[in-house]
């Protein structure tokens, strides 16, 4: 038995009052005559051991009215015929990441675990305080009704979610409530990929399925990259697949279905596309269903439009030249008064990128240049020490000359840092400009004599050089996202989704336009993460390493999982029996007393 | 009669006692209670002692119709009974106990035991008189306080009320010495009514009896008992002392109450076969009964005598 209010456990005491009074031998004061006193003294003496097995009850009676009272006043709980419990905090945690999706014998797994939860929340009493809390973080609490019908909603997620936030989260909730006992019950698939590392969740018991068996097997779109992000209009598509096996695919573009193939394995294959339209285009890949079908389907947007129209200067060096040949005969840019390309002293305008000068006796005029350009960047110091690059596209590319970039005081205008050499900025991007900080030769650095330096020009040259097209965001469903300007919503399925205050991707995979009042201004394209498509389990001995808590139970049947949900705290409040045994007390010792009294005086009393 | 408010009964020997007891002094209220008792009864207890004529007398209510002189009354348009001889010859002694348990009374709004006592002598005294019957009395204590031989003339009653205003309440009862006196005062076997609360012993006052039985006395014994006597109506813990002995008894009334009910119901029941096994009367009248209960107890024992 445990008490809720040990202190008042202090009132115990008070039983020594009838037992002093019964055995004090008090002083009478009253004196009554009463000629029939022999009367009195017969029936004293023939009654002596009815009246002493009396007054012994009276007492017991009135010892325990107190005793119990003073329990009750202590709040105890205890188990009592195996049933009721103390009350509890408890928080369910369900997980519905995109794997919960997943049919396992005929049904969603989500659908068994919401059938534990709600069987879970039901075992609930009046005591209990209950919430829900998913992936998504998302709580409801409330009417244990409530939390039954929010348990009932419950869809699977377009992604990974933060299953150990929301975990992290409920253990919170359970604590903050302040009842005897938190409870946090954990009902998830158990995927690998979900439990990264230990969660610590302090004083709270956990009870969390983990289902058994071989995770269903899973094949996934992993990737659906267009390569460039703007087309003109022709374009690439790289796809891949995970599995082992030969998988067929489907690329779908404006709604059309414009090209299939065969995956082996895991590799990638780079379909060539030049669709009709023009503008912003969403487009997926799509495999065969399988047991998971939220991986199956993988969304793409791309900008579909002229190629933007580049003009060579001589500063931009050999290579660049070179290369500027190829993009345009791949028709991938075409020349004309567009963006320059040229060394940082002879650009007259932006757009352009700027490329350092070989020779550093023209720094002063490029820095002088850069300022004219309300370019906030300056090229510091050269400096001749080889070093490796670090950023998309150009990760390990040696720089050997390179004059590192600097912020100009002043200069407040955004800028993004596309690479880095010796951990200062190499490559520096702004609104309607790239500035690279060596000169595009051999000597400088190793990227223009690279594989991945086309690439990288075109794409420097349709995503950051032109406006079109250059609004393409990425982001996992749910995850916190940075908007451009000005965007007023979402444009997907059909609906305009408002944008918060704190813009987050929507929870279910797509491609959404990002709309400025009536014009799509760019797109935003919601994938789940590739991790989430490996259905990989955690034994039951891991899931209950991964958890740190006061008391982990790992219930392998979900049947168990409601027993076990109150199961350790399998004791109710005493209170209200205490308090009924201690009425039973004085109405006995009442009767005992009563039964004494005539009627008639009773009615006088 | 006395006055009314009004609600039933209206006759003396039926009204509450202590009630009718404030209302006049010991004489006024025994005439009111044997007027009352005599207007109730349907039969007169004077049939068939005797046949020897002795004078006419107004008729009364409850004289039996076959007593009246119709020839007078055809004569004189008056209601005349015949009165016989032998009427008058029944001998009754009263014995009272003046002890000082008897003054005493559960409730202020109740007669002490002695004054409802006292109430019921002068009301069958006077109720005897009337008869024609020869009517004496004991008073005793812790020793005889009164002894009137029996006469049978009304200034009889007057002595007989006038010494149950003399002193009494002593700590002890004399009920035997009681009894014997009574018993002398009548020689021919006649009635010994006897009033006490009978907080006696039990083996002498059967003795001084089984001598007035022996003296061929009809004996009737009246227990006068206060109701607070019959069952403790106190509440509270208390020493209860005995006001003619030392006894002190240390009670808690609730604990004590039914035990006590049953010990006197038991004691009651023991008089009641002792005085039984020699063939005296024995009621016990409460003081809160009306003085007609015990008028009625004393006049029964009249009507057995042969």
């Amino acid at each position: 038995m445990n008490f809720l209010a040990p202190i008042w456990l202090g009132l115990i005491a008070a039983v020594a009052v009838p037992l002093f009074l019964h055995l004090l031998r008090r002083r009478i004061d009253i004196r009554r005559e009463f000629p029939a006193a022999r009367y009195l003294l017969r029936a004293e003496k023939e009654n002596v051991r009815r009246l002493k097995l009396r007054n012994m009850l009276l007492m017991l009676l009135r010892t325990l009215a107190l005793l119990f009272l003073a329990l009750a006043a202590a709040r105890p709980i205890a188990a009592l015929l195996g049933s009721g419990h103390v009350p509890t905090a408890l928080v369910v945690v369900v997980d519905n990441t995109m794997s919960t999706g997943a049919i396992v014998d005929g049904s969603p797994l989500l659908s068994r675990l919401k059938t534990v939860a709600q069987s879970v929340v039901s075992g609930a009493e009046s005591n209990d305080q209950t919430w829900l809390v998913t992936a998504d973080r998302a709580v409801t609490g409330g009417a244990r009704n409530a939390v039954l019908d929010a348990i009932d909603r419950v869809e699977p997620l377009g992604g990974r979610g933060d299953l150990t936030g929301a975990i992290t989260h409920a253990a919170g909730v359970a604590l903050a409530a302040g009842l005897s006992t938190s409870t946090v019950v954990v009902l998830t698939d158990g995927q690998a990929s979900q439990w990264p590392g230990d969660i610590s969740l302090g004083g709270v018991r956990v009870v969390a399925y983990a289902p058994t068996g071989v995770a269903p097997y899973n094949r996934a779109v992993t990737m659906a990259e267009p390569r460039p992000a703007r087309w003109s209009p022709k374009g690439t598509l790289l796809v891949g697949a995970s599995g082992a096996d030969s998988v067929t695919y489907r690329v779908t573009l404006g709604g059309r279905t414009t090209a299939r193939g065969l995956l082996r394995g895991s590799d990638e294959q780079v379909v060539r596309l030049e669709p009709s339209e023009r503008g912003w285009v969403a487009g997926a890949v799509d495999l065969a269903p399988d047991e998971l079908r939220g991986d199956d389907e993988r969304y793409f947007a791309v900008w579909v439009g002229d190629a933007p129209a580049v003009n060579v200067l001589p500063g931009a060096g050999l290579f660049v030249r070179e290369a500027v040949d190829a993009l345009v005969q791949s028709t991938l840019v075409t020349r004309g008064p567009g963006i320059e390309i040229a060394a940082v002293d002879e650009v007259t305008r932006l757009p352009a990128l700027l490329i350092a000068p070989a020779d550093p006796v023209r720094m002063g005029a490029a820095n002088r240049n850069l300022e004219r350009l309300g370019i906030p960047w300056r090229l510091g110091e050269v400096r001749r020490d080889e070093t490796i690059a670090r950023g998309e596209d150009v990760e390990g590319t040696p720089v050997r000359v390179r004059y590192p970039l600097r912020m100009s005081t002043g200069g407040a205008a955004p800028s993004d840092t596309l690479a880095t050499a010796s951990g200062e900025p190499w490559i520096v991007a702004g609104s309607g400009y790239v500035l690279v900080g060596s000169a595009m030769s051999a000597e400088a650095s190793s990227l223009p004599v690279r594989a991945p330096f086309l690439p990288w020009l075109s794409s420097m040259l349709s995503e950051h050089l032109t406006s079109e097209g250059s609004s393409l965001l990425r982001a996992e469903p749910g995850a916190p996202i940075r908007l451009p300007a000005g965007i007023t919503g979402f444009e997907g399925d059909s609906q305009v989704l408002a944008v918060g205050s704190q813009p987050t991707a929507p929870t279910r995979a797509g491609v959404y336009f990002l709309r400025r009042g009536d014009d799509r201004v760019g797109a935003l394209v919601v994938n789940p993460e590739r991790e989430e498509s490996r259905l990989d389990r955690l034994s039951a001995t891991e899931l209950k390493g991964r958890l740190r808590a006061d008391d982990v139970i790992i219930a392998t049947d979900p049947a168990d999982i409601p027993r076990h949900a109150f199961d350790a705290s399998a004791q109710r409040p005493l209170q209200a029996l205490l308090l009924l045994l201690a009425l039973a007390c004085l109405v006995g010792e009442m009767m005992i007393v009563r039964q004494a009294e005539p009627q008639g005086l009773r009615r006088a009393a | 009669m006395p006055p009314t408010t009004g609600a039933p009964p209206t006759r003396a020997d039926l009204i509450d006692p202590a009630s009718l007891a404030s209302l006049g002094r010991i004489e006024i209220i025994a005439r009111w209670v044997v007027d009352g008792f005599l207007s109730g009864l349907h039969r007169s207890p004077r049939k068939g002692f005797s046949v020897e004529f002795a004078e006419f007398r107004p008729y009364q209510t409850g004289d039996d119709l076959r007593f009246i002189d119709w020839r007078v009354v055809a004569r004189s348009d008056k209601w005349m009974v015949k009165q016989f001889e032998e009427e008058t010859n029944t001998r009754a002694a009263l014995v009272l106990d003046v002890s000082k348990s008897m003054d005493w009374s559960g409730s202020p709004e109740r007669l002490t035991k002695l004054r409802y006592a006292e109430q019921v002598v002068a009301a069958i005294a006077l109720l005897l008189i009337r008869q024609r019957d020869a009517v004496g009395l004991v008073r005793y204590d812790d020793r005889l306080r009164t002894v009137l031989p029996a006469r049978a003339r009304t200034m009889q009653w007057r002595r007989i009320v006038r010494s149950l205003e003399e002193p009494g309440a002593g700590s002890d009862s004399r009920m035997a010495e009681g009894v014997q006196q009574a018993a002398k005062l009548i020689r021919r076997p006649g009635i010994v009514i006897l009033l006490s609360d009978l907080l006696v012993d039990q083996d002498q006052m059967e003795q001084s009896l089984r001598v007035a039985r022996a003296a061929g006395h009809q004996v009737t014994v009246l227990h006068i008992m206060d109701p607070s006597e019959l069952e403790l109506d106190s509440r509270g813990e208390a020493i209860f002392y005995d006001p003619e002995s030392t006894l002190e008894v240390t009670a808690t009334v609730s604990d004590v109450r039914r035990a006590y009910s049953a010990t006197v119901m038991h004691a009651i029941e023991e008089w009641r076969q002792r005085l039984a096994a020699l063939g005296a009367g024995y009621e016990v009248i409460r003081t809160d009964s009306p003085f007609g209960v015990p008028l009625r107890r004393a006049f029964a024992t009249r009507q057995r005598l042969p």
